[in-house]
């Protein structure tokens, strides 16, 4: 697999080069701002960008604003957000923007090479990637009346794991059952929930996160 | 004292010749366009007394009392040529008439720059003025020393003796003529130039006052330039002709209108003087409703009066409410007037230059409307300071903001990045640790690693708690919904402005909602309803709870918002934040 990495801060870039490399994937280039992480993805071609969310010059969306242009331009590379915030709307956005092949994880999700690694090749298998720690804030936020009361733990769990932007098939690897299990059980929540049964399943992260920041 | 009764006698005096014109008139002793019909009698009458009484009243004002000057001597100069038709008077009389008359045109001009009062301010027209005279005086005295009216052949109201020749020459005596009614014909275009020029100009209440006297001023001008076109095309003048006659009429008739006209000044402007003795009277007694600036504006009818209160301690001006401005510089049309209280100036009044003579202001100004002036000036001196002390409360606010927001950031570019990248350097090192199987160093490069996680979640949260940076970068909505993501307890979110604000008001809604959700918490609400919602200028922030009554107001909360110039109101479970955003 091979990936470009944009950061502005040599010692993170550098970091994050040397884990992946150590995993085994190939960095085919680096950035510190996003002009120059276009250049490299259009001349390199990779499979995905790692991408900061914060570089120069204003330092506050030009990872979003970036991904949104290599999405637009060459619909086949990956982009992974890197962020140090916790910001489920930051997510949302680029969810909305770009719904398939985009990705958004918490900076510190590098030191699990083998999540990091496991995203960029979700990302290759056209699935979204969300932080678990971005669903987890979603679901524990209090409400009056919670209708996730009504699931099952196990039902809870799937829909987490449908939040995080895994395929059925990946849920069910997760959650040692069958694929036909994980339907049945998506299937079940979205009607608990009165959420429209949606048989694209990059929409229905999104139709997920929003109905779980919406829902009192 | 002399000139203010020698003027008044004078304009009796030729009050009572136009009476003997009148009635030479009808026995038809006067050669003069009087002598012509009995209309054209009427009308000369009219305008020449009218203009010398109008004159007299204006006289009588010492606002007006230029005014007054000129318009005996307008009157004076129009009777000229009915001395000088009068058949029966001895010719030095005659003579003088003659001279006189050529001065009509010229204080018409005088008088066109110079209404209302009859000072003229500019340099220029005081000069242009001063020519115009000076070759009516040329025209005026060559023609008494050089003319022979008996030698010219276009004569035909003072074919008598003139009093003061000198030596006859007739080709000099014609040339200064034509040459006198080319100027008369260009002076008076100037003269409808100005007048309309003046009127176009003029405030709305400056035209109120300006309109009466300068229309049939203009139109008496253009009555002169009509007179000089026919003069320049039928030399031979003759009043019974209709074209003469009639230009005669108009001339006399618009005459007679720029004397009502000018009456109308003088007791229009003696209006203004009483309602501002008036106006002085009640600042003395009582301090009036509205404030001085009120008072004179509407006395005077000028609603562009302002009134600049001077600040000795600052060295600056302001206005009532305190609001720091300058005084516009004095120009044509508006006035600067100074009002002081011994030998210290309280305050300046900028007014309608046409409205109000500034002197005359000052004199009606008593010394105990002074006092209320003064104490006027010291409440927008208050005001002024509140207004300080208002805005730096907002300086200190936004630059409290400022100063969270540096931390913030200064936590995430320099402790969170150095903690990841230390983090990357663990995660290598475990991997060697555990290539080594060296199982005691593995497990403590583990525990180290998880303890940074750790540390870093810890430094996310107080970087969130010093300034969310989504308010920031995404704006009130946006950071609203992430707060309700954490809040202690449900927190259900109404209408939401999408609009961006000022930062110091998003960041004072943010605060203000962070804290009664809190509140709401700790008083055992189960939840919190908030909506931020922009009307007209302000914002508005509501949140309310279904908990046990508020003890005690948030005070964080109404200074934050009392500093950017809000307010906030609490009930029991009740919290409404205005904050203007205009």
């Amino acid at each position: 697999m091979r990936v470009v990495v944009a950061d502005d801060v040599m010692l993170t870039r550098e970091g994050i080069v040397r884990l992946l490399q150590d995993a085994g994937i190939e960095v085919v280039g680096q950035a510190d701002d996003a002009a120059s992480l276009l250049r490299r993805v259009r001349t390199t071609r990779p499979d995905a960008a790692v991408v900061d969310i914060r570089m120069p010059p204003t330092h506050t969306d030009e990872g979003l604003i970036a991904a949104g242009m290599i999405r637009a331009e060459l619909p086949e590379v990956g982009v992974l957000i890197l962020s140090e915030y916790i910001e489920p709307s930051y997510a949302m956005r680029l969810l909305e923007e770009h719904p398939e092949r985009v990705g958004y994880l918490l900076k510190e999700r590098v030191f699990d090479v083998a999540l990091l690694v496991d995203a960029l090749r979700r990302l290759g298998d056209g699935e979204t990637v969300v932080d678990p720690t971005i669903v987890s804030r979603l679901v524990g936020r209090r409400r009056r009346h919670d209708p996730l009361e009504e699931l099952t733990p196990r039902e809870r769990e799937a829909l987490e794991l449908v939040a995080e932007g895994l395929s059925n098939k990946a849920i069910a690897a997760r959650l040692v059952v069958t694929e036909r299990t994980v339907e049945a059980h998506v299937k079940q929540i979205f009607m608990k929930l009165g959420l429209d049964a949606s048989p694209d399943s990059h929409r229905r992260v999104l139709a997920v996160l929003a109905y779980l920041r919406s829902a009192t | 004292m002399a000139p203010r009764l020698a003027i008044p006698a004078l304009a009796i005096a030729s009050a009572i010749t136009a009476v003997l014109a009148a009635d030479h008139a009808a026995g038809g002793g006067l050669t003069s366009y009087a002598g012509s019909s009995g209309a054209a009698g009427t009308a000369d009458v009219l305008a020449g007394l009218g203009l010398v009484l109008a004159g007299a009243l204006a006289w009588a004002q010492a606002r007006t009392r230029l005014l007054g000057l000129l318009a005996m001597l307008a009157g004076l100069a129009w009777l000229g040529p009915d001395w000088e038709g009068w058949a029966g008077a001895p010719s030095l009389v005659r003579s003088l008439g003659a001279a006189a008359s050529f001065f009509f045109l010229p204080v018409l001009f005088h008088m066109s720059l110079a209404l209302p009062s009859g000072r003229i301010g500019a340099r220029a027209g005081q000069l242009a003025v001063a020519v115009v005279y000076a070759v009516a005086a040329v025209v005026s005295v060559g023609g008494a020393l050089f003319r022979d009216p008996f030698l010219d052949p276009y004569c035909w109201r003072t074919c008598s003796e003139n009093a003061f020749l000198l030596h006859a020459d007739p080709g000099l005596a014609s040339a200064l003529g034509e040459a006198w009614t080319r100027f008369a014909l260009a002076t008076g275009v100037v003269v409808v130039g100005i007048g309309l020029w003046r009127i176009a100009r003029a405030t709305a209440p400056a035209r109120r006052v300006l309109l009466p006297a300068l229309v049939p001023l203009s139109i008496a001008a253009a009555g002169e330039a009509a007179y000089a076109i026919a003069l320049l095309r039928t030399p031979l003048e003759d009043p019974e002709r209709a074209g003469f006659a009639t230009i005669f009429l108009v001339r006399a008739l618009s005459a007679f209108g720029l004397a009502l006209g000018i009456a109308w000044t003088v007791l229009s402007s003696r209006r203004a003087r009483s309602s501002v003795a008036r106006l002085a009277a009640e600042l003395a007694e009582a301090p009036p409703g509205g404030t001085l600036r009120d008072g004179l504006g509407a006395a005077l009818g000028d609603p562009g009066l302002e009134v600049y209160y001077w600040l000795p301690g600052s060295e600056r001006y302001v206005t009532a409410d305190g609001t720091p401005a300058d005084p516009p510089a004095p120009g044509n049309e508006r006035a600067v007037t100074p009002i002081a209280r011994g030998g210290r100036t309280l305050a300046v009044v900028s007014h309608d230059a046409a409205l109000l003579d500034g002197r005359e202001l000052e004199h009606q100004i008593g010394s105990a409307a002074r006092l209320a002036i003064d104490n006027e000036r010291l409440q927008a001196e208050v005001l002024a300071q509140l207004d300080e002390l208002r805005s730096s409360r907002a300086r200190i606010v936004e630059a409290g903001d400022a100063e969270r927001r540096r931390l913030e950031r200064n936590l995430h570019d320099g402790a969170q990045q150095r903690l990841l990248a230390v983090s990357y350097d663990l995660r290598i090192a475990r991997a060697a640790a555990e290539s080594d199987t060296d199982p005691e160093l593995g497990r403590l490069v583990t525990r180290a690693t998880a303890e940074i996680e750790g540390a870093l979640g810890e430094l996310r949260e107080l970087a969130d708690g010093i300034y969310p940076s989504i308010l920031t970068e995404a704006g009130l909505a946006a950071a609203l919904e992430s707060l309700a993501d954490t809040a202690p307890l449900p927190v259900e979110l109404g209408e939401l402005t999408q609009e961006r604000y000022p930062a110091a008001i998003e960041s004072s809604a943010y605060y203000t909602v962070a804290e009664a959700t809190h509140d709401a918490a700790a008083r055992g609400a189960t939840f919190a309803a908030v909506a931020a919602s922009r009307s007209a200028d302000r914002l508005v922030i509501s949140v309310e709870d279904d908990g046990t009554g508020r003890a005690t107001p948030l005070v964080h909360v109404a200074d934050r918002v009392g500093a950017l110039g809000g307010e906030v109101e609490t009930g029991e479970t009740v919290l409404r934040a205005e904050l203007p955003c205009a």
